[in-house]
This record gives structure tokens, C-alpha cells and sequence, in this order.
């Protein structure tokens, strides 16, 4: 590769870092935030209540939620199993509707309904609740929520070690797509997008498909070590976690460089935001 | 040269036919019977107000009232007066039971493969779909759903179909095909999994869902398709089979030589032992 096309890699690079990661630190705020406000209604009589949050979480979600420039689609806080005092079962999300208007989720929160799901087994608990770290979901079809073609950014909150919840936003799919594809044909380059587990998130050849998986020879161990490096220890154990703290995004970003695919191509991971940018293939 | 009515007549048919109040009653009703049925509205929620339903569905007070108060005769709604008052989903097992017998008694046997035809047609393709679509992470959430199944209970099994369907529906990254594997759950649901009932057909949705799991997993397309399609055709034949069992239940015995009992028609085979169609 040359260097000028090396150089228009890492700008595109550059560019869609640029579009996720001011939303990892806006949720990364909520999480902060969460955190303090569950601590402080831990030490208080009553405890941690979800009475007492949802108007929290709410104020939170709310000012991304009716920017319409923004693209959260949907936000909030969904409680461990048993930790809330006043609801064993809880999401506090809400959606962004039609001329800035706000909308709950209305969430299956009985066990005993046919409706209910254990949330715990979706990927946007599931992996947070393992890793401890930040995780991108999608794109996938979020039939629990709106139905519609989401990704879903996740941050555990964890207190005293252990996990309390997940805070974090959905994005429609059709609208990031629009801006980072705009960012790969701005700058003339030939480009795919895709997520850790190698679906396509968008591309410049109209005929590689947002939902289909990228088959090229040697991506796979490209995407495995992205996904090695972004989530750290999924095995879930505290001790082991301990053992390897959660790197910064700095450090995460630093330790993915990009590869030479076999084919020829080059697989040019994102920043921490765990896309790659795969072109030349 | 005979007129030959188009596509083109019938769906400008659609579009100009009169929207009487009996009808509209008839299908407020099926919209909230079939999401009580489906457990989309649950034992004990309270239903809105006759005007608020009325005022989110687009109809009439009276419509809206007609509605309620069918579903007060059928059993799915009980109605409390005062200040706590209103109209409160009540569901339980038996009824869900006599519902849906009531359904299939009620649907003819033209009908009954029509709605199971369309609910196979979206899962055979999602089933396609996923083939070519599911990561293997993916595959591992469905290896989860089955076995989280609750084989032991037709309510258990019922849910465990639903929710594979759906993640199946949802593996092929496509939201109108999850929505209408959605719709057609809450619709067609509770006949095609009525065989649920039977513990032999438990056991063989648990082995169908391994085996449509490996389909995938090889991502041999032909196999998940044809999986599919006998599993819900089995499911078919059974419901087909069980509307027989409940007409005879209630058709009264007709002599063989009964001339009218050859024109009966269909859905109402006599104990006389005629061949059915």
C-alpha cells in the first residue's frame, strides 16, 4: 500500500471514530452519573427504588432524546434482576418520537406473562454484564423494543464489584448508516464497514448488503483479536477481571493496528469503537 | 369475450368497501381477542376507557362499546363499576383452551390451511434467510431458547416456539419480517402450536429446533427451508385432524342412506363415515 492510500485509510478511520465516540462518552456520563445518584439512594433509608431513578434516568435520556440533530434513537437504565427495591424486574428506557416528543418503553416487567424475556440473555446485557466494559450491538432487529433495525451502545454500572445495571442508548440503524457512508465516499476510497463479528454496517459497493456477513479469508482472526482486545475478559469472573483492569479507549485504539488481509486487502480497525474498516477487498 | 375482473379490481374493492358499524365492531373485538389470546394484553390489565379505545382505533364510541361488551360474553373481559372501576383482561387457562376450539370450529378448513400457509411462507424464508445471515454467536442464542424450552406444559411449549420463531425471524436482519412474524404469532399462534397440547409433539419441536439449529449453523439453506415447512404442515394436518375430533363431538349421528348428509358441505363431516375431501 502506498502511503497516501495508508493516509486516506486512517482518515476514514479517523472520521468514523469520530462519529461513535462522542456517544461512548456521553454514556459513559450517564453511567457516572447513574452510579452516584444509585449510591446515594443505597445509603438512604429507602434503598435503591426505581420510583426514585426513572425520574433521573429520564432527565438524563431526555436532552439527547428531543435534539433532533442527535442520533439517539432511544435511552436509559435497565436494572440487575432483584437490585431495585421496588421493581425485580425493570427497564427505564425511552424513544425519541415525531417532533421531539418522548415516549416510554412500555417493558414486560411480570415473569409470569407469555410477553416477558429475561433480558439478561441479549447481547446488550449479556456481554457488558461479562466483560465490565462498553459494548456496540447490531446491527440487529430489536423485536423487545420497536421492532426496528437498531444498534444498541451498552455500559455495565457496577458498585462495591458488582453489577447494578446497564446504562445506554439505541441508534436507527438507517441513520448512522447514512453518516458513515457518507464519511467512506467523501473521501474517494472503496470501503466496507463492518462490526466485530464481521456483518456489514455499510459500504461503498451498493451490492454489499448492512446486515450481511463479510466473508474474506482472514478476517475472522482479525475480527477475533479486535474482539479480544475491545472486550477484555468475557468470562464474567471478578478475579480474573481484576487481574486485567478495563484499558482506556487511548490504550484499546493504540493496540489495534491495522492488518494486511490475504487476499490483498487491508482491515483497518476504529478506534475503540470495535468497527473495522475493511477496503482493497 | 367474458369481463375478467384483475388484481387491479379487487384491490380497488378493498379500497371503496363500506366500513358498516357491524363489521368494524367484529374486528375491534378480533384485535383485542387475539392479543389477549396472545398474552399481549395480560390477565388483570386494565383496558382503556371506551373512548380512549375508541379515539386510538379510529371508531365509534358505540363500536368500541359493542366490541367490549362481546368480549364481556365471551369471557376475556370483566367490567368493575366505582371509582376503581373499568373494563380488566381476565384469562386464563381454560378459556385460552375454549377459545381457541372456538376458533378452530369455527374456521373452516379452507381457512384454517390459509392462515397456516401464510404464517409458513414467512418462516421458511426467514428460516433462508438466517442460513445465510446468522453468525455464530447467533446460533448459540438459539442453542439458548431451546434449551431454556419448557417441554413439560403446552403453555411452556407454546412460548418456547414463539420465541424461537421469532429469533429465527430476527437472524435474518430484517425488521418486516420480524414484524410479521410478530403479527402472524399473535394471529395464527395459538392454532398452529393448539398441538402443542400433545406431549409427543413437544418432544418433536425440541428435536426440530436441533435440527433446523444445525441447518443453520451449516448454512444449508434447502434443509432449513424443508425443515420448516414439515414441521409447520405436521402442525397443520394436526389442527385439520383436531377440528374433525371437535365437530364429531358435536354433530348429531346421520343415517348413511341421508341423501342431505352428502351435501353438507365443507367443515361438517358426519359420523356416517363419508370420505373426506
Amino acid at each position: 500500500m502506498t502511503p497516501t492510500v495508508d493516509a486516506l485509510i486512517d482518515a476514514v478511520a479517523d472520521r468514523v471514530t469520530a462519529t461513535i465516540a462522542p456517544l461512548y462518552a456521553l454514556i459513559d456520563e450517564w453511567r457516572d452519573a447513574t452510579r452516584a445518584e444509585l449510591e446515594r439512594q443505597i445509603a438512604s433509608s429507602a434503598g435503591p427504588t426505581a420510583a426514585e431513578l426513572d425520574p433521573f434516568t429520564a432527565g438524563l435520556a431526555t436532552p439527547s432524546l428531543v435534539d433532533q440533530e442527535s442520533l439517539v434513537a432511544g435511552a436509559g437504565f435497565v436494572a440487575a434482576p432483584g437490585f431495585l427495591g421496588d421493581a425485580p424486574w425493570h427497564l427505564a428506557w425511552w424513544l425519541a418520537g415525531p417532533g421531539g416528543a418522548l415516549r416510554r418503553l412500555d417493558s414486560i416487567d411480570d415473569p409470569e406473562s407469555e410477553q416477558f424475556r429475561d433480558y439478561r440473555t441479549l447481547e446488550w446485557w449479556r456481554v457488558p454484564a461479562a466483560t465490565g466494559r462498553r459494548h456496540f450491538t447490531g446491527p440487529y432487529v430489536d423485536y423487545m423494543c420497536t421492532d426496528d433495525y437498531t444498534f444498541t451502545i451498552t455500559t455495565p454500572v457496577e458498585i462495591g464489584g458488582g453489577l447494578v445495571g446497564v446504562v445506554g442508548a439505541d441508534l436507527y440503524v438507517v441513520h448512522l448508516e447514512r453518516v458513515l457512508v457518507r464519511a467512506l465516499r467523501d473521501s474517494g476510497l472503496s470501503g466496507t464497514l463492518v462490526n466485530a463479528s464481521g456483518r456489514i454496517v455499510t459500504s461503498t459497493d451498493a451490492h454489499r448488503a448492512t446486515g450481511d456477513l463479510l466473508r474474506l479469508d482472514g478476517l475472522a482472526e482479525v475480527l477475533a483479536r479486535v474482539r479480544a482486545v475491545v472486550e477484555g475478559d468475557r468470562s464474567g469472573d471478578q478475579a480474573s477481571r481484576a487481574a486485567s483492569p478495563v484499558a482506556s479507549d487511548v490504550e484499546i485504539a493504540a493496540a489495534l493496528t491495522r492488518a494486511e488481509l490475504p487476499g490483498g486487502g487491508v482491515a483497518r480497525p476504529c478506534g475503540a469503537t470495535s468497527l473495522v474498516l475493511v477496503t482493497g477487498a | 369475450m367474458p369481463y375478467q375482473p384483475g388484481r387491479g379490481d379487487a384491490a380497488r374493492a378493498v379500497v371503496f368497501a363500506p366500513l358498516d358499524g357491524a363489521g368494524r365492531a367484529f374486528l375491534v373485538e378480533r384485535r383485542l381477542e387475539d392479543a389477549i389470546v396472545a398474552g399481549v394484553l395480560r390477565d388483570g390489565e386494565r383496558l382503556p376507557s371506551e373512548s380512549d379505545l375508541a379515539r386510538s382505533l379510529g371508531v365509534a364510541v358505540v363500536t368500541a362499546r359493542e366490541a367490549l361488551e362481546s368480549l364481556r360474553a365471551n369471557g376475556l373481559v370483566r367490567t368493575r363499576r366505582g371509582r376503581d372501576g373499568g373494563s380488566f383482561v381476565t384469562f386464563d387457562r381454560d378459556t385460552a383452551r375454549r377459545l381457541v376450539d372456538e376458533r378452530v370450529r369455527r374456521l373452516s378448513r379452507i381457512e384454517l390451511r390459509d392462515l397456516a400457509l401464510h404464517y409458513r411462507a414467512i418462516a421458511v424464508t426467514c428460516a433462508e434467510v438466517a442460513c445465510d445471515r446468522a453468525s455464530e454467536d447467533d446460533v448459540l442464542g438459539l442453542v439458548d431458547i431451546d434449551a431454556r424450552a419448557d417441554a413439560e406444559t403446552p403453555g411452556g411449549a407454546r412460548r418456547a416456539a414463539g420465541r424461537f420463531f421469532l429469533e429465527v425471524a430476527a437472524l435474518t436482519q430484517s425488521s418486516r419480517l420480524v414484524h410479521e412474524e410478530l403479527r402472524l404469532q399473535s394471529e395464527v399462534g395459538p392454532l398452529l402450536w393448539a398441538c402443542l397440547r400433545d406431549p409427543a409433539a413437544r418432544a418433536a419441536g425440541h428435536v426440530f429446533r436441533l435440527a433446523l439449529i444445525d441447518a443453520i449453523r451449516e448454512g444449508d439453506a434447502s434443509l432449513a427451508r424443508r425443515l420448516v415447512r414439515e414441521h409447520l404442515d405436521a402442525a397443520t394436518e394436526w389442527l385439520v385432524d383436531e377440528k374433525v375430533r371437535l365437530e364429531a363431538g358435536s354433530v348429531p349421528l346421520v343415517p348413511l342412506a341421508s341423501a342431505a348428509s352428502v351435501d353438507r358441505g365443507e367443515g361438517s363431516p358426519s359420523r356416517a363415515g363419508l370420505a373426506r375431501s
